[in-house]
């Protein structure tokens, strides 16, 4: 047998128990090879030693204060990005409905994917939206509950979706996959330049983890009812995306408060598929986590196929919502004090229009796009 | 030739298990999990404590504004871009010695009996970080990497590497480190 390599022989200095069975009974028995380890370990001594520092111990809490800290003073100085601006802006009001309770709810719809190792075999289809149905909210319904909850361990493949603001329809129609829309007319008011946003396509996973979410219940001070067994250490893997927004009515200027007057959204269907807990299971667990109000969860159970039906919320007061037919499908009609939107599956791809319109000319436009 | 000084393991590190249990948010239980290792690989570069710190302050920072804390790439990201990092700082850094010095005579410092050896060590470590410096990027991160104390695995991760080859490697650049530093100071 040839001898061992210096790559080798250096590696038994540092990690002996990695050597393979045919080397070390090579190692054993080779006069050669002991010699040239010896010189091998006495550089990497040398080198240690050359190397040496004095010891300290790192103060790993107090510098994720400092961290913490920076992060925090980055994100006040950071200015809003186009779409927090446009948030923030158009629906104030709306704003609570970020809270966590809904979240989850949307979470669990939106999550979308690729097979994860190990668990591929198993998976079953439990949500792929083909319609979509209203689902009223009431934004002070949200107001007292701030709790963060965590269900379980996220993981990403290979990393969360990003939002990427593009100028360029060639670069945003390349960068999504998905193809650039285009009214056949704008109506008055509606003018260039158009913003495009892409949200690259993104595949998750979400296993869940009783003793997870009691910990961190009990950390934020709420009762959170107990995991059933059946959802326990269930994976859901999410795909989601790629979408594409356009965006016209933005200035260039970052300082300038703004409201788009006009947004065409689409974005592949997320699909979620589990490896244990079902559609239902999930929905009655979920829903009756805290800061869920009653009529929500009525709402939501009174959806005849969750797993094929994609709930939107409409803010009660602030808008009303109606099926309309859009492009041959079922779509829903939402009208609001600032405008109109609709939205429709088709093929796919959820498609959405939206802006300081007319309930007429959003659909005219939601008819036209090519 | 430079006299050696006994090297000295640098990092206690809280048990994996306790931090899991106690943090909710992912970012602080990476960062918790990897900061020692992060601040040792800056630290064992930089051989200046203040300077290690501010290093690892900033590819945590980086790493928050760019990636998700559940990355199963997250540890290997933040050992390449501490090493990486630590080892731009001295390529480019002309006001180290001062700082160095100045840590050397810190009061927090325990008190050391010869504090001409202090100085004369604190020499012998600028003097081979400069040698290090003049290595290949690649060369001086795998080097310091392994005297960190991260496993072949790890290095493996960090560098984009095959484990079999850490060895070969780790040899060629603590020869080429003796070498340097012989070059600087002749006998």
């Amino acid at each position: 047998m040839r001898h061992l390599s210096d790559g080798t022989l250096r590696r038994i200095y540092d990690e002996p128990l990695a050597l393979a069975a045919a080397d070390q009974a090579h190692f054993d028995g080779c006069g050669d090879c002991k010699v040239r380890f010896e010189a091998i370990a006495n550089d990497a001594r040398a080198t240690t030693a050359l190397l040496g520092v004095p010891a300290f111990e790192p103060q790993a809490a107090s510098a994720l204060a400092t961290a913490r800290a920076r992060i925090t003073r980055d994100e006040a100085a950071r200015p809003p990005r186009w779409y927090e601006r446009w948030l923030n802006q158009a629906s104030p009001r709306w704003r609570p409905m970020a809270t966590p309770a809904v979240a989850v709810l949307l979470a669990a719809a939106l999550l979308t994917g690729v097979a994860v190792t190990g668990v591929a075999q198993s998976l079953v289809r439990i949500f792929e939206p083909h319609s979509v149905t209203a689902v009223q909210v009431s934004p002070s319904d949200f107001t007292g509950t701030s709790a963060v909850l965590d269900y379980g361990a996220v993981k990403w493949l290979p990393d969360a979706p990003k939002l990427q603001q593009l100028t360029d329809a060639s670069a945003a129609q390349a960068q999504s996959g998905l193809p650039v829309l285009t009214p056949a007319s704008l109506p008055r008011g509606v003018s260039g330049p158009v913003s495009y946003g892409v949200v690259s396509h993104a595949t998750g996973s979400l296993t869940f983890d009783a003793a997870r979410l009691q910990a961190s219940a009990a950390r934020a001070g709420v009762h959170v009812s107990p995991m059933p067994s059946s959802i326990n250490g269930s994976t859901l893997v999410v795909n989601a995306g790629p979408a594409l927004i356009e965006v016209w009515g933005l200035s260039a200027d970052a300082g300038q408060a703004q409201v788009p007057t006009l947004v065409i959204a689409q974005t592949r269907i997320p699909t979620v598929d589990s490896s244990g807990a079902t559609t239902t299971q999930l929905e009655d667990y979920l829903l009756s986590q805290p800061g869920v109000p009653p009529e929500i969860e009525a709402q939501i159970k009174a959806i005849k196929d969750p797993s094929t039906t994609l709930p939107i919320p409409i803010p009660k007061g602030l808008a009303t919502s109606q099926p309309v037919q859009v492009n041959g499908v079922q779509g829903l009609m939402i009208k609001a004090v600032l405008g109109a939107g609709v939205v429709w599956v088709k093929d796919g791809v959820i498609y959405a229009v939206g802006g300081q319109l007319t309930p007429d000319q959003v659909l005219a436009i939601a008819t036209t796009l090519h | 030739m430079l006299h050696a000084q006994a090297w000295q393991p640098i990092v206690t590190r809280t048990p994996l298990g306790a931090i899991n249990q106690r943090v909710v948010d992912p970012f602080d239980r990476l960062f918790l999990q990897e900061y020692p290792k992060v601040v040792a690989i800056a630290y064992r570069v930089l051989a200046d404590r203040p300077a290690a710190e501010d290093v690892a302050q900033e590819v945590f920072l980086k790493f928050h504004r760019s990636f998700s804390p559940d990355s199963e790439r997250a540890s290997g990201w933040l050992h390449s871009a501490a090493v990486h990092s630590a080892l731009n700082v001295i390529r480019g850094e002309r006001r180290r010695a001062q700082r160095e010095t100045a840590h050397a005579l810190d009061p927090a410092q325990p008190l050391i009996a010869n504090p001409e050896r202090l100085v004369e060590e604190a020499e012998q470590r600028r003097e081979v970080r400069r040698a290090l410096s003049r290595l290949p990027q690649r060369t001086a991160a795998l080097l310091m990497l392994r005297h960190s104390g991260l496993s072949y695995a790890e290095v493996a991760t960090a560098l984009g590497i095959k484990v079999g080859n850490v060895g070969t490697l780790l040899r060629r650049a603590e020869e080429a480190l003796r070498k340097e530093v012989n070059r600087a100071t002749p006998e």
